[in-house]
């Protein structure tokens, strides 16, 4: 072979399968020379074909494992969420060390509404809660969590969402997820609680505008209060930037320990102590429009869930030793 | 003997539903377009009738009048956008305004109106199964869906003021088939398919059957008000042209949303957010209703899809 630099560009092909089919020979030769033979027999040129038509196979089938695609009618796809679970599982056992509390509160028979404090810009207590109920009481029992519409808005992030049972937050879509048997959390802060700063972690911001109450009202489903503790040290926001944030097209712009300074590594969470602790489930009259009606009692259970939940968090936050352990 | 009378004999929908109902006892076919059509089905009468001129709805309530029509399907509408913006809006709404104008003149006590899920428009707050009731926002570039918008706001408007007619509208979503053509199928028919970088829609089909079958029972049988059209399940885009083998090409909106001298597009005479929009947010609709009045469909959305796509990879070897 010449030089390559003098070889015109045209050459650079014939350069590139000489190069290979020297490697191969060379290949070849040892391995039939390892088997005790010198020649280079038919055999063994044959066996390097089918070896590089196998894994071809293999290849185009690990290809075709993510063309299921087969998604139920709010899009989560139980495919993505196998090949996921590794990675949530490491996440859960090594790296925020979940520990549950009261989980025998959970009824696994009948769909659920969850009512949580909400913390951290990823919904990673949203994952962390549908994969902890799914490994309790089954892939069938699996909640679907409420996700915000600022999310809904990034792209890239909202189809892996909804893959893994992210539904936006709307009365349409918790209504008909009740009523087709799917247990909802909710995070009733909504952004607010996620636009906490460092400084005012695990205050409980006002629960909405009594949605969450009125939804499990009419739909005749027991509520869970929901304490998830570790998930605002995921990133801790340490204070927001407002005017970039406005050329994003973003409510706020978070700035953490990690982000923006690491880029997108900035998205990975902090490995803090997690406790997660459900409530005894709330009773709700029952499933009857005209108490969902009721203003005066939607805000006073809302109130009542409220507190309760506040009271979770600070229990739980009791069993912590520090934010790491 | 019920005399059904259909517009857009020369559509899809209006030729095929025609042959149905023809077929049927019982009914006495009267089909509308602008020009005869070629190969008219046995027992359709046809009228030769130009819904884009300024006296039609007197020329039509005559025909109305004379054939003693019982129920109208209104289908004259454009299968898909044109350049001639103008154009698509004199046949589309003021050609609405015209039947409902002549319908009103010869008392028909029945109407059935085609339009389209689209008419709820992709938008980021849509609930993930949209309800018959849920405001028509549209789509501001999509030209033919604004006329459709505005048509149904001209029925409604209509059917409150005439209650002796029971107006039914149906809106059914993408139609895709073995013979189906229009500039949604052209979009999922081509080998390399531009996409949205980043956005991956749920999307729902209907077989061109199950919609004719929701047409002419609408048409033969008693059901006033709204429903959507649509087969049950979704699936993600980027499902949808990976089972039909099509290679994805993903764009970022910003770059895609230039180009506007895209040929595809100049045939629309839309700005490309006009359809891509459509392939960026949700706009899925709630077939539970339509189900109800008019039985489920025969094909789910991937079943129809796979109908779809099996039929144009016959034609290929053919």
């Amino acid at each position: 072979m010449s030089d390559p630099k003098a070889a015109p560009s045209r050459d650079r092909g014939e350069l590139w399968s000489g190069a290979l089919a020297g490697l191969r020979d060379e290949l070849l030769r040892r391995v039939a020379a390892e088997r005790g033979g010198d020649s280079l027999g038919e055999a063994g040129r044959f066996d390097l074909f089918t070896l590089f038509e196998d894994l071809r196979h293999r290849v185009g089938q690990l290809g075709m494992r993510e063309r299921s695609g087969e998604v139920d009618d709010f899009g989560l796809d139980p495919e993505t969420i196998r090949s996921a679970r590794p990675l949530f599982q490491l996440l859960r056992r090594r790296w925020w060390r979940i520990e549950l509390v009261g989980l025998e509160h959970v009824p696994d028979d009948r769909p659920v509404l969850f009512v949580a404090n909400h913390s951290g810009l990823l919904p990673w207590d949203g994952m962390a809660l549908a994969e902890t109920i799914e490994e309790a009481h089954g892939p069938a029992r699996r909640p679907r969590f409420l996700i915000a519409d600022w999310l809904i808005t990034l792209p890239f992030v909202q189809p892996a969402l909804a893959r893994l049972g992210g539904v936006r937050a709307c009365r349409e879509n918790a209504e008909r997820l009740l009523a087709t048997g799917h247990s909802v959390i909710a995070f009733p802060e909504g952004v607010k609680g996620a636009a906490k700063t460092f400084r005012d972690r695990y205050r409980l911001q006002r629960f909405g505008r009594g949605g969450a109450v009125r939804l499990a009202l009419e739909a005749g489903v027991p509520i869970v209060p929901v304490a998830v503790v570790g998930a605002e040290e995921t990133h801790p926001i340490l204070f927001k930037l407002a005017t970039p944030a406005r050329a994003f097209g973003l409510p706020f712009l978070p700035v953490t320990p990690t982000f923006p300074w690491l880029g997108p590594l900035g998205a990975l969470p902090l490995p803090s102590k997690w406790v997660i602790s459900f409530g005894e489930p709330l009773a709700t009259p029952g499933p009857d429009a005209a108490q969902a009606g009721d203003d005066l009692l939607v805000a006073r259970l809302t109130e009542e869930l409220r507190s309760e939940v506040q009271r979770l968090v600070k229990a739980a936050l009791a069993i912590r030793q520090g934010v790491f352990s | 003997m019920s005399t059904i009378a259909i517009t857009g004999l020369r559509t899809f929908m209006g030729r095929r539903l025609a042959e149905r109902l023809a077929a049927e006892p019982g009914l006495r076919l009267v089909g509308l377009d602008r020009l005869r059509p070629h190969g008219l089905a046995a027992g359709v009468h046809f009228r030769e009738v130009d819904l884009t001129r300024p006296d039609a709805g007197s020329e039509l309530a005559d025909v109305f009048h004379k054939e003693e029509v019982d129920v109208v399907v209104h289908l004259a509408f454009r299968r898909e956008p044109t350049p001639d913006l103008d154009g698509d809006h004199e046949l589309e709404t003021i050609g609405s305004l015209h039947v409902l104008h002549a319908s009103a003149g010869a008392a028909v006590p029945r109407l059935v109106i085609g339009s389209s899920t689209m008419v709820y428009g992709p938008h980021l707050d849509n609930p993930n199964f949209l309800s018959e009731a849920h405001p028509l926002r549209g789509h501001p570039h999509a030209h033919c869906v604004q006329n459709r918008v505005e048509t149904e706001r001209l029925v409604a408007d209509w059917a409150a003021r005439h209650p002796a007619c029971a107006v039914t509208v149906l809106r059914p979503c993408w139609i895709v088939g073995p013979t189906y053509r229009d500039a949604v199928t052209r979009y999922f028919g081509r080998q390399v398919v531009p996409t949205l970088m980043g956005y991956d829609p749920l999307l729902q089909f209907v077989h061109e059957e199950d919609c004719l079958d929701a047409f002419a029972r609408a048409a033969t049988s008693h059901h006033p008000g709204v429903y959507n059209v649509v087969a049950p399940g979704v699936l993600p885009l980027s499902t949808v042209l990976r089972t039909a083998g099509k290679r994805l090409l993903p764009v970022p909106p910003p770059i895609l949303y230039r180009l506007r001298a895209y040929p595809s597009q100049a045939q629309t005479g839309d700005r490309p957010e006009g359809f891509y929009d459509y392939l960026r947010y949700l706009w899925v609709a709630d077939g539970r209703r339509g189900w109800e009045a008019f039985g489920r469909p025969v094909y789910s959305t991937r079943e129809a899809w796979m109908a779809a796509i099996s039929s144009k990879r016959m034609r290929s070897y053919r």
